[in-house]
Protein backbone atom coordinates (compact mmCIF):
# COMPACT_ATOMS: atom_id res chain seq x y z
CA UNK A 1 0.00 0.00 0.00
CA UNK A 2 1.16 3.90 -0.86
CA UNK A 3 2.47 5.79 1.76
CA UNK A 4 -0.06 8.51 2.76
CA UNK A 5 1.57 12.09 3.31
CA UNK A 6 0.51 13.78 6.15
CA UNK A 7 2.35 17.07 6.48
CA UNK A 8 4.16 18.44 3.39
CA UNK A 9 7.04 20.34 2.85
CA UNK A 10 5.28 23.74 3.82
CA UNK A 11 2.97 22.31 6.23
CA UNK A 12 6.55 20.89 8.04
CA UNK A 13 7.69 23.82 8.17
CA UNK A 14 4.91 26.31 9.45
CA UNK A 15 4.99 23.17 12.05
CA UNK A 16 8.59 24.24 13.04
CA UNK A 17 7.77 27.67 12.98
CA UNK A 18 4.76 28.00 15.09
CA UNK A 19 7.08 25.56 17.48
CA UNK A 20 9.65 28.25 17.29
CA UNK A 21 6.79 30.82 18.17
CA UNK A 22 5.34 28.82 20.86
CA UNK A 23 8.87 28.35 22.86
CA UNK A 24 9.39 32.08 22.53
CA UNK A 25 5.97 32.28 24.22
CA UNK A 26 7.05 29.99 27.09
CA UNK A 27 10.48 31.53 27.89
CA UNK A 28 10.59 35.10 27.45
CA UNK A 29 13.87 36.49 26.45
CA UNK A 30 15.53 33.07 25.74
CA UNK A 31 17.59 33.12 28.24
CA UNK A 32 19.38 30.22 29.93
CA UNK A 33 17.56 28.37 27.02
CA UNK A 34 19.46 24.92 25.28
CA UNK A 35 18.08 22.78 22.88
CA UNK A 36 18.28 19.17 23.13
CA UNK A 37 17.72 17.10 19.88
CA UNK A 38 17.06 13.34 20.88
CA UNK A 39 19.31 11.50 17.58
CA UNK A 40 18.52 10.81 14.81
CA UNK A 41 16.05 13.51 13.32
CA UNK A 42 15.69 15.35 16.75
CA UNK A 43 18.87 16.46 16.10
CA UNK A 44 18.05 18.34 13.13
CA UNK A 45 14.39 19.48 14.11
CA UNK A 46 17.14 21.24 16.90
CA UNK A 47 19.20 23.18 14.86
CA UNK A 48 16.12 24.29 12.51
CA UNK A 49 14.40 25.44 15.75
CA UNK A 50 17.76 27.53 16.37
CA UNK A 51 17.90 28.92 13.04
CA UNK A 52 14.82 30.30 13.57
CA UNK A 53 15.28 31.48 16.79
CA UNK A 54 18.13 32.76 15.37
CA UNK A 55 16.79 34.81 12.63
CA UNK A 56 13.97 36.50 15.06
CA UNK A 57 16.08 37.17 17.82
CA UNK A 58 19.62 37.01 16.50
CA UNK A 59 21.17 34.87 19.05
CA UNK A 60 22.23 31.06 18.66
CA UNK A 61 20.44 29.14 21.27
CA UNK A 62 22.99 26.39 22.11
CA UNK A 63 22.08 22.74 20.37
CA UNK A 64 23.09 19.75 21.77
CA UNK A 65 22.62 16.10 20.31
CA UNK A 66 22.38 13.14 22.36
CA UNK A 67 22.07 9.64 22.05
CA UNK A 68 20.02 7.75 23.91
CA UNK A 69 20.58 4.26 22.68
CA UNK A 70 22.51 3.02 26.03
CA UNK A 71 19.88 4.39 28.64
CA UNK A 72 16.53 2.65 26.70
CA UNK A 73 14.87 0.19 29.08
CA UNK A 74 14.71 -2.95 26.55
CA UNK A 75 18.53 -3.24 26.39
CA UNK A 76 20.00 -5.02 29.30
CA UNK A 77 22.78 -3.98 30.64
CA UNK A 78 22.97 -0.67 29.66
CA UNK A 79 25.19 1.85 30.59
CA UNK A 80 25.31 5.28 31.03
CA UNK A 81 27.41 6.37 27.84
CA UNK A 82 25.77 9.23 25.84
CA UNK A 83 27.69 9.09 22.87
CA UNK A 84 29.16 12.90 23.44
CA UNK A 85 32.82 13.88 23.92
CA UNK A 86 33.66 16.43 26.67
CA UNK A 87 33.14 19.42 24.03
CA UNK A 88 29.68 18.24 23.10
CA UNK A 89 28.55 17.92 26.53
CA UNK A 90 26.84 21.48 27.42
CA UNK A 91 26.04 22.36 31.06
CA UNK A 92 22.59 21.84 31.62
CA UNK A 93 22.74 22.61 35.06
CA UNK A 94 19.87 25.48 36.40
CA UNK A 95 19.14 25.43 32.60
CA UNK A 96 15.84 25.58 30.67
CA UNK A 97 16.09 22.44 28.20
CA UNK A 98 13.55 22.15 25.62
CA UNK A 99 13.91 18.19 24.44
CA UNK A 100 12.96 17.72 20.94
CA UNK A 101 12.20 14.65 19.00
CA UNK A 102 10.49 13.90 15.95
CA UNK A 103 7.95 11.37 16.61
CA UNK A 104 6.34 11.13 20.08
CA UNK A 105 4.57 7.84 20.73
CA UNK A 106 4.76 5.27 23.82
CA UNK A 107 7.21 7.56 25.43
CA UNK A 108 10.27 5.34 26.10
CA UNK A 109 12.45 7.21 24.31
CA UNK A 110 11.62 10.17 26.39
CA UNK A 111 11.77 8.64 29.24
CA UNK A 112 15.01 7.63 28.68
CA UNK A 113 15.98 11.13 26.96
CA UNK A 114 14.77 12.42 30.29
CA UNK A 115 17.18 9.70 32.27
CA UNK A 116 20.32 10.96 30.12
CA UNK A 117 19.95 14.71 30.66
CA UNK A 118 19.48 14.27 34.86
CA UNK A 119 22.43 11.78 34.25
CA UNK A 120 24.54 14.63 33.21
CA UNK A 121 23.59 17.67 35.19
CA UNK A 122 20.28 19.16 36.72
CA UNK A 123 18.59 21.44 34.54
CA UNK A 124 15.35 24.20 36.35
CA UNK A 125 13.06 23.00 33.80
CA UNK A 126 12.98 20.30 30.84
CA UNK A 127 10.39 20.84 28.00
CA UNK A 128 9.30 18.45 25.27
CA UNK A 129 8.81 19.22 21.94
CA UNK A 130 7.71 16.70 19.26
CA UNK A 131 7.21 17.51 15.17
CA UNK A 132 4.39 14.55 15.52
CA UNK A 133 2.27 13.26 18.45
CA UNK A 134 0.99 10.25 17.19
CA UNK A 135 -0.53 8.65 20.79
CA UNK A 136 -0.34 5.12 21.87
CA UNK A 137 1.56 6.63 25.20
CA UNK A 138 2.69 3.64 28.05
CA UNK A 139 4.45 6.07 30.29
CA UNK A 140 3.06 9.12 32.01
CA UNK A 141 4.70 11.66 29.55
CA UNK A 142 2.89 15.04 27.01
CA UNK A 143 4.56 17.30 25.02
CA UNK A 144 4.42 20.97 25.59
CA UNK A 145 5.15 21.79 22.03
CA UNK A 146 3.36 19.67 19.39
CA UNK A 147 3.70 20.60 15.46
CA UNK A 148 0.82 17.71 14.56
CA UNK A 149 -1.23 15.87 15.99
CA UNK A 150 -1.56 12.48 14.55
CA UNK A 151 -4.49 10.01 15.73
CA UNK A 152 -2.75 6.16 14.37
CA UNK A 153 -3.34 3.02 14.75
CA UNK A 154 -1.03 0.69 16.49
CA UNK A 155 0.22 -0.84 13.99
CA UNK A 156 0.82 1.76 11.79
CA UNK A 157 4.17 3.34 11.37
CA UNK A 158 4.75 7.43 11.16
CA UNK A 159 7.95 8.37 9.04
CA UNK A 160 9.60 11.28 9.27
CA UNK A 161 12.13 12.60 6.60
CA UNK A 162 14.30 15.83 6.66
CA UNK A 163 16.04 17.49 4.46
CA UNK A 164 19.44 16.64 5.61
CA UNK A 165 19.41 12.90 5.46
CA UNK A 166 16.33 11.70 3.72
CA UNK A 167 16.47 14.43 0.79
CA UNK A 168 12.89 15.89 1.74
CA UNK A 169 10.60 17.18 4.58
CA UNK A 170 7.71 15.44 5.31
CA UNK A 171 5.67 12.86 7.53
CA UNK A 172 4.29 9.88 6.01
CA UNK A 173 1.69 7.09 7.39
CA UNK A 174 3.41 3.70 6.57
CA UNK A 175 0.99 1.08 6.47
CA UNK B 1 -18.79 63.69 -21.62
CA UNK B 2 -15.64 65.48 -21.10
CA UNK B 3 -15.33 66.07 -17.07
CA UNK B 4 -12.23 66.81 -14.76
CA UNK B 5 -10.45 65.88 -12.30
CA UNK B 6 -9.51 68.74 -9.92
CA UNK B 7 -6.61 68.00 -6.98
CA UNK B 8 -6.27 69.89 -3.80
CA UNK B 9 -2.95 71.13 -5.10
CA UNK B 10 -4.97 72.84 -8.34
CA UNK B 11 -3.79 70.71 -10.75
CA UNK B 12 -6.16 69.73 -13.13
CA UNK B 13 -6.66 66.39 -15.42
CA UNK B 14 -8.73 65.88 -18.13
CA UNK B 15 -11.00 63.04 -19.23
CA UNK B 16 -14.15 61.24 -20.24
CA UNK B 17 -17.13 60.62 -17.32
CA UNK B 18 -18.27 57.47 -17.10
CA UNK B 19 -20.09 55.17 -14.61
CA UNK B 20 -22.56 57.33 -12.54
CA UNK B 21 -22.64 61.32 -13.68
CA UNK B 22 -22.23 62.91 -10.15
CA UNK B 23 -19.81 65.29 -8.79
CA UNK B 24 -17.48 63.60 -5.90
CA UNK B 25 -15.19 65.07 -3.38
CA UNK B 26 -12.71 61.99 -1.54
CA UNK B 27 -8.78 61.84 -0.95
CA UNK B 28 -6.89 60.66 -4.07
CA UNK B 29 -4.60 57.10 -4.08
CA UNK B 30 -3.32 54.84 -6.81
CA UNK B 31 -3.45 51.49 -6.89
CA UNK B 32 -0.81 49.52 -8.87
CA UNK B 33 -2.82 46.15 -9.02
CA UNK B 34 -2.66 44.29 -12.37
CA UNK B 35 -6.13 42.40 -11.56
CA UNK B 36 -8.84 42.72 -9.19
CA UNK B 37 -10.72 45.68 -9.65
CA UNK B 38 -13.99 44.80 -8.37
CA UNK B 39 -12.78 43.57 -5.19
CA UNK B 40 -10.75 46.62 -4.61
CA UNK B 41 -13.31 49.11 -5.43
CA UNK B 42 -16.01 47.28 -2.86
CA UNK B 43 -12.98 46.75 -0.30
CA UNK B 44 -14.40 48.95 2.62
CA UNK B 45 -10.72 49.93 3.78
CA UNK B 46 -11.39 52.39 0.68
CA UNK B 47 -13.97 54.13 1.77
CA UNK B 48 -14.14 57.57 1.23
CA UNK B 49 -11.50 58.05 -1.32
CA UNK B 50 -10.65 57.87 -5.39
CA UNK B 51 -8.73 55.23 -6.89
CA UNK B 52 -6.37 55.94 -10.14
CA UNK B 53 -5.72 52.37 -11.38
CA UNK B 54 -1.87 52.17 -12.92
CA UNK B 55 -3.23 49.45 -14.72
CA UNK B 56 -3.46 50.65 -18.27
CA UNK B 57 -6.78 48.52 -19.28
CA UNK B 58 -9.79 48.29 -16.61
CA UNK B 59 -13.08 46.92 -16.60
CA UNK B 60 -12.32 43.59 -18.72
CA UNK B 61 -13.62 41.17 -16.62
CA UNK B 62 -16.63 42.89 -16.06
CA UNK B 63 -18.74 42.72 -12.50
CA UNK B 64 -19.39 38.89 -11.22
CA UNK B 65 -20.57 37.61 -7.86
CA UNK B 66 -17.64 36.09 -6.63
CA UNK B 67 -15.77 39.37 -6.39
CA UNK B 68 -17.44 41.58 -4.27
CA UNK B 69 -15.30 42.59 -1.04
CA UNK B 70 -18.73 44.18 0.90
CA UNK B 71 -22.07 44.80 -0.78
CA UNK B 72 -21.90 48.25 -2.31
CA UNK B 73 -18.37 50.28 -3.69
CA UNK B 74 -16.98 51.76 -1.13
CA UNK B 75 -15.52 54.39 -3.20
CA UNK B 76 -15.97 58.03 -4.27
CA UNK B 77 -14.66 57.99 -7.42
CA UNK B 78 -12.31 55.97 -10.17
CA UNK B 79 -9.27 57.04 -12.39
CA UNK B 80 -8.46 55.08 -15.09
CA UNK B 81 -6.58 54.82 -18.42
CA UNK B 82 -8.60 53.22 -20.73
CA UNK B 83 -11.98 51.69 -20.22
CA UNK B 84 -12.76 47.98 -21.80
CA UNK B 85 -16.21 48.14 -22.70
CA UNK B 86 -16.50 44.37 -23.69
CA UNK B 87 -15.87 42.31 -20.71
CA UNK B 88 -14.49 38.71 -21.70
CA UNK B 89 -15.19 37.23 -18.27
CA UNK B 90 -18.25 34.57 -18.45
CA UNK B 91 -19.20 35.33 -14.70
CA UNK B 92 -19.66 38.45 -15.43
CA UNK B 93 -23.41 39.17 -15.18
CA UNK B 94 -22.90 43.30 -15.65
CA UNK B 95 -20.21 45.51 -17.05
CA UNK B 96 -17.91 48.14 -14.71
CA UNK B 97 -19.81 51.34 -16.02
CA UNK B 98 -23.20 50.09 -15.20
CA UNK B 99 -22.58 49.08 -11.70
CA UNK B 100 -20.92 52.50 -11.02
CA UNK B 101 -23.89 54.00 -11.94
CA UNK B 102 -26.14 52.14 -9.72
CA UNK B 103 -24.39 52.78 -7.28
CA UNK B 104 -23.60 56.26 -7.90
CA UNK B 105 -19.95 56.75 -7.96
CA UNK B 106 -18.45 58.40 -10.60
CA UNK B 107 -15.22 57.45 -13.05
CA UNK B 108 -13.27 59.34 -15.52
CA UNK B 109 -11.26 57.82 -18.08
CA UNK B 110 -9.12 58.81 -21.26
CA UNK B 111 -7.14 60.34 -18.34
CA UNK B 112 -3.06 60.38 -18.53
CA UNK B 113 -2.93 58.08 -15.73
CA UNK B 114 1.10 57.76 -15.68
CA UNK B 115 1.36 61.32 -15.38
CA UNK B 116 -1.32 61.88 -12.40
CA UNK B 117 0.34 58.67 -10.68
CA UNK B 118 3.93 60.46 -11.30
CA UNK B 119 2.43 63.72 -9.72
CA UNK B 120 0.94 61.47 -6.91
CA UNK B 121 3.97 59.80 -5.96
CA UNK B 122 5.39 63.20 -5.27
CA UNK B 123 2.70 64.90 -3.52
CA UNK B 124 1.43 61.71 -1.69
CA UNK B 125 -2.73 61.28 -1.69
CA UNK B 126 -4.62 64.33 -1.41
CA UNK B 127 -7.93 65.77 -1.80
CA UNK B 128 -9.53 65.73 -4.88
CA UNK B 129 -12.98 65.91 -6.97
CA UNK B 130 -13.96 64.85 -10.04
CA UNK B 131 -16.41 67.56 -11.71
CA UNK B 132 -18.08 68.59 -15.42
CA UNK B 133 -16.00 72.12 -15.44
CA UNK B 134 -12.89 73.00 -13.79
CA UNK B 135 -13.38 76.44 -12.52
CA UNK B 136 -12.91 78.42 -9.06
CA UNK B 137 -15.82 77.75 -7.96
CA UNK B 138 -15.16 73.86 -7.86
CA UNK B 139 -11.76 74.70 -6.82
CA UNK B 140 -13.05 76.41 -3.98
CA UNK B 141 -15.82 74.26 -3.20
CA UNK B 142 -12.83 71.56 -2.94
CA UNK B 143 -10.91 73.57 -0.55
CA UNK B 144 -13.56 74.11 1.34
CA UNK B 145 -14.80 70.21 1.72
CA UNK B 146 -13.99 68.96 4.87
CA UNK B 147 -13.39 65.10 4.87
CA UNK B 148 -15.11 62.30 7.66
CA UNK B 149 -12.29 60.65 9.61
CA UNK B 150 -15.41 58.31 10.53
CA UNK B 151 -14.78 55.52 8.02
CA UNK B 152 -14.81 52.66 10.31
CA UNK B 153 -17.68 54.30 12.18
CA UNK B 154 -19.10 54.23 7.85
CA UNK B 155 -18.24 50.52 7.23
CA UNK B 156 -18.62 48.54 10.50
CA UNK B 157 -21.15 46.85 11.36
CA UNK B 158 -23.73 48.37 14.21
CA UNK B 159 -24.99 45.00 15.33
CA UNK B 160 -23.35 41.53 16.14
CA UNK B 161 -24.41 38.26 13.29
CA UNK B 162 -23.27 35.08 12.95
CA UNK B 163 -21.54 33.43 9.89
CA UNK B 164 -22.52 30.30 11.32
CA UNK B 165 -20.26 26.59 10.84
CA UNK B 166 -19.10 23.99 12.27
CA UNK B 167 -15.99 23.98 13.54
CA UNK B 168 -13.58 26.44 15.76
CA UNK B 169 -15.60 29.62 17.33
CA UNK B 170 -14.16 32.13 15.51
CA UNK B 171 -14.78 36.04 17.18
CA UNK B 172 -14.06 38.74 14.33
CA UNK B 173 -13.97 42.60 15.55
CA UNK B 174 -15.30 44.16 12.62
CA UNK B 175 -13.71 47.25 11.85
CA UNK B 176 -14.76 47.40 8.20
CA UNK B 177 -14.16 44.08 7.22
CA UNK B 178 -13.79 43.13 3.50
CA UNK B 179 -15.52 39.43 2.45
CA UNK B 180 -12.04 38.10 2.06
CA UNK B 181 -11.69 37.16 5.52
CA UNK B 182 -14.96 35.59 5.78
CA UNK B 183 -14.89 33.36 3.15
CA UNK B 184 -11.20 32.12 4.27
CA UNK B 185 -12.81 31.13 8.11
CA UNK B 186 -15.27 29.95 5.92
CA UNK B 187 -12.24 27.57 4.44
CA UNK B 188 -12.27 26.33 7.72
CA UNK B 189 -15.74 25.78 8.45
CA UNK B 190 -15.55 28.34 11.04
CA UNK B 191 -18.19 29.25 13.42
CA UNK B 192 -18.10 33.00 13.19
CA UNK B 193 -19.41 35.67 15.25
CA UNK B 194 -18.70 39.00 13.81
CA UNK B 195 -18.75 41.83 16.20
CA UNK B 196 -19.26 45.31 16.44
CA UNK B 197 -15.69 47.25 17.58
CA UNK B 198 -17.42 49.44 20.31
CA UNK B 199 -18.67 45.70 21.90
CA UNK B 200 -16.87 45.07 25.33
CA UNK B 201 -14.61 42.54 26.68
CA UNK B 202 -17.28 40.94 28.49
CA UNK B 203 -19.50 40.22 25.42
CA UNK B 204 -16.80 38.54 23.57
CA UNK B 205 -15.56 37.08 26.59
CA UNK B 206 -19.00 35.53 26.90
CA UNK B 207 -19.05 33.81 23.54
CA UNK B 208 -16.14 31.48 24.98
CA UNK B 209 -14.65 31.87 21.63
CA UNK B 210 -11.50 29.71 20.10
CA UNK B 211 -10.08 32.72 18.10
CA UNK B 212 -10.18 36.02 18.28
CA UNK B 213 -9.74 38.07 14.85
CA UNK B 214 -9.34 42.18 14.70
CA UNK B 215 -10.46 42.74 10.99
CA UNK B 216 -8.93 44.86 8.21
CA UNK B 217 -10.43 48.92 8.09
CA UNK B 218 -10.47 51.75 6.21
CA UNK B 219 -8.88 55.19 8.01
CA UNK B 220 -6.37 56.09 10.42
CA UNK B 221 -6.72 53.65 13.27
CA UNK B 222 -5.62 56.35 15.63
CA UNK B 223 -9.17 58.06 15.10
CA UNK B 224 -10.61 55.34 17.06
CA UNK B 225 -11.48 55.51 20.69
CA UNK B 226 -9.11 53.94 23.57
CA UNK B 227 -11.62 51.76 24.27
CA UNK B 228 -10.57 49.41 21.31
CA UNK B 229 -7.05 49.48 22.78
CA UNK B 230 -8.13 48.02 25.89
CA UNK B 231 -10.68 45.64 24.42
CA UNK B 232 -7.58 44.35 22.69
CA UNK B 233 -5.24 44.23 25.34
CA UNK B 234 -7.74 42.00 27.22
CA UNK B 235 -8.44 39.77 24.68
CA UNK B 236 -4.62 39.15 23.63
CA UNK B 237 -4.55 37.37 27.02
CA UNK B 238 -7.72 35.32 26.61
CA UNK B 239 -7.34 33.19 23.47
CA UNK B 240 -5.27 33.12 19.97
CA UNK B 241 -5.50 36.46 18.30
CA UNK B 242 -4.82 37.33 14.61
CA UNK B 243 -4.86 40.99 13.32
CA UNK B 244 -4.74 41.62 9.36
CA UNK B 245 -4.43 45.57 8.20
CA UNK B 246 -6.29 47.82 10.05
CA UNK B 247 -6.26 45.49 12.90
CA UNK B 248 -2.83 44.74 13.27
CA UNK B 249 -2.14 48.60 13.23
CA UNK B 250 -4.70 48.35 16.00
CA UNK B 251 -2.79 45.46 17.92
CA UNK B 252 0.82 47.43 17.41
CA UNK B 253 -0.69 50.29 19.52
CA UNK B 254 -2.36 47.69 22.04
CA UNK B 255 1.44 47.21 22.63
CA UNK B 256 2.59 51.09 22.92
CA UNK B 257 4.42 50.72 19.24
CA UNK B 258 3.44 53.78 17.15
CA UNK B 259 2.79 54.72 13.86
CA UNK B 260 3.45 56.97 11.17
CA UNK B 261 1.80 57.31 7.66
CA UNK B 262 3.66 56.27 4.60
CA UNK B 263 5.38 58.92 1.90
CA UNK B 264 4.50 56.36 -0.20
CA UNK B 265 1.57 54.60 0.46
CA UNK B 266 1.20 50.83 -0.34
CA UNK B 267 -1.52 49.87 -2.70
CA UNK B 268 -0.86 46.91 -5.05
CA UNK B 269 0.71 43.72 -4.66
CA UNK B 270 4.08 43.84 -6.28
CA UNK B 271 6.29 44.61 -2.90
CA UNK B 272 8.53 41.24 -2.15
CA UNK B 273 7.66 40.34 1.70
CA UNK B 274 9.95 38.12 3.65
CA UNK B 275 8.73 36.13 6.60
CA UNK B 276 11.66 36.59 8.90
CA UNK B 277 11.48 32.97 10.85
CA UNK B 278 11.89 31.14 7.71
CA UNK B 279 13.28 33.45 5.19
CA UNK B 280 10.48 33.00 2.89
CA UNK B 281 9.85 35.28 0.10
CA UNK B 282 6.27 36.40 -1.15
CA UNK B 283 3.79 38.85 -2.97
CA UNK B 284 0.62 40.05 -1.13
CA UNK B 285 -2.23 42.43 -2.09
CA UNK B 286 -1.12 45.41 0.57
CA UNK B 287 -3.27 48.47 1.33
CA UNK B 288 -2.01 50.83 3.86
CA UNK B 289 -1.06 54.42 4.27
CA UNK B 290 0.68 53.82 7.51
CA UNK B 291 3.17 51.86 8.83
CA UNK B 292 4.22 50.58 12.33
CA UNK B 293 7.02 52.76 13.72
CA UNK B 294 10.14 50.12 13.61
CA UNK B 295 11.33 51.84 16.41
CA UNK B 296 8.84 52.49 18.58
CA UNK B 297 8.47 48.82 19.17
CA UNK B 298 9.08 47.58 22.67
CA UNK B 299 10.76 44.52 21.97
CA UNK B 300 9.81 43.09 25.18
CA UNK B 301 6.71 43.09 24.47
CA UNK B 302 6.46 42.53 20.32
CA UNK B 303 8.46 40.93 17.82
CA UNK B 304 8.62 41.74 13.67
CA UNK B 305 7.55 38.67 11.81
CA UNK B 306 7.09 40.30 8.00
CA UNK B 307 8.81 42.81 6.30
CA UNK B 308 8.01 44.41 3.59
CA UNK B 309 12.13 43.83 1.13
CA UNK B 310 11.29 47.07 -0.78
CA UNK B 311 11.45 49.69 1.93
CA UNK B 312 11.44 47.76 4.86
CA UNK B 313 8.22 49.13 6.43
CA UNK B 314 7.34 46.28 9.48
CA UNK B 315 4.42 44.27 7.97
CA UNK B 316 3.93 41.76 10.88
CA UNK B 317 4.44 41.32 14.58
CA UNK B 318 3.67 38.90 17.39
CA UNK B 319 3.33 39.19 20.83
CA UNK B 320 6.17 38.17 22.96
CA UNK B 321 3.79 36.48 25.91
CA UNK B 322 0.33 35.22 24.07
CA UNK B 323 -0.35 33.68 21.21
CA UNK B 324 -1.13 37.08 19.61
CA UNK B 325 0.07 37.93 15.91
CA UNK B 326 -1.10 40.33 13.31
CA UNK B 327 -0.05 41.10 9.78
CA UNK B 328 -0.40 44.22 7.89
CA UNK B 329 -0.66 43.05 4.04
CA UNK B 330 -4.14 41.00 3.44
CA UNK B 331 -3.79 37.52 3.34
CA UNK B 332 -7.31 36.48 2.07
CA UNK B 333 -5.99 36.81 -1.32
CA UNK B 334 -8.75 38.49 -2.72
CA UNK B 335 -7.96 39.87 -4.73
CA UNK B 336 -4.41 38.92 -4.26
CA UNK B 337 -1.53 35.89 -5.09
CA UNK B 338 -2.49 32.73 -2.93
CA UNK B 339 0.95 32.76 -1.00
CA UNK B 340 -0.43 34.46 1.69
CA UNK B 341 -3.37 32.71 2.70
CA UNK B 342 -0.83 30.49 4.95
CA UNK B 343 -1.27 33.14 7.72
CA UNK B 344 -4.84 31.73 8.01
CA UNK B 345 -3.42 27.95 8.06
CA UNK B 346 -1.12 29.42 11.02
CA UNK B 347 -4.03 30.73 12.92
CA UNK B 348 -6.18 28.03 12.71
CA UNK B 349 -3.35 25.66 13.89
CA UNK B 350 -2.52 27.96 16.70
CA UNK B 351 -6.63 27.58 17.86
CA UNK B 352 -6.36 24.43 17.19
CA UNK B 353 -3.30 23.79 19.77
CA UNK B 354 -4.79 26.28 22.42
CA UNK B 355 -8.24 24.38 22.83
CA UNK B 356 -5.76 21.00 23.20
CA UNK B 357 -3.91 22.84 25.83
CA UNK B 358 -6.63 24.86 27.46
CA UNK B 359 -9.65 22.56 27.59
Amino acid sequence: MANKEVLDNASLQRALTRITYEIIERNKGGEDLVLVGIKTRGEFLAHRIADRLEQLEGVRIPVMAIDITNFRDDIPDHHDDLGLNQAERLNISEKNIVLIDDVLFTGRTIRAALDALIHIGRPKTIALAVLVDRGHRELPIRADFVGKNIPTAQNEKIKVFVQEIDGKDAVEIVH
Amino acid sequence: MKRHLILEDGTVFEGLGFGAPATTFGEIIFHTAMTGYQEIITDPIYDGQMIVFAMPVIGAAGIHAEAYESVKPAIRGMIVHDLAEVSVNRQRRMNLDRFLKQHNVPGLYQVDTRKLIRHLRETGPQKATIVDFADDHAVDQLVATVLTNKQVQNTATLKPYANPGRGRHIVVIDFGLKHGILRMLGDYDANVSVLPYTTSVDEVLTLDPDGIILSTGPGDPRSLPDSVLTLIRVLQTKAPLLGIGLGHELFALANDATLAPLSSEHHGMNHPIQEIISRQIFFAMQGQGYAVDNDSIDRKKLFVTYRDLVDGAVQGLRHREYPAFSVQFFPDAAPGPLEATAVFADFFETVEDYVEHHS
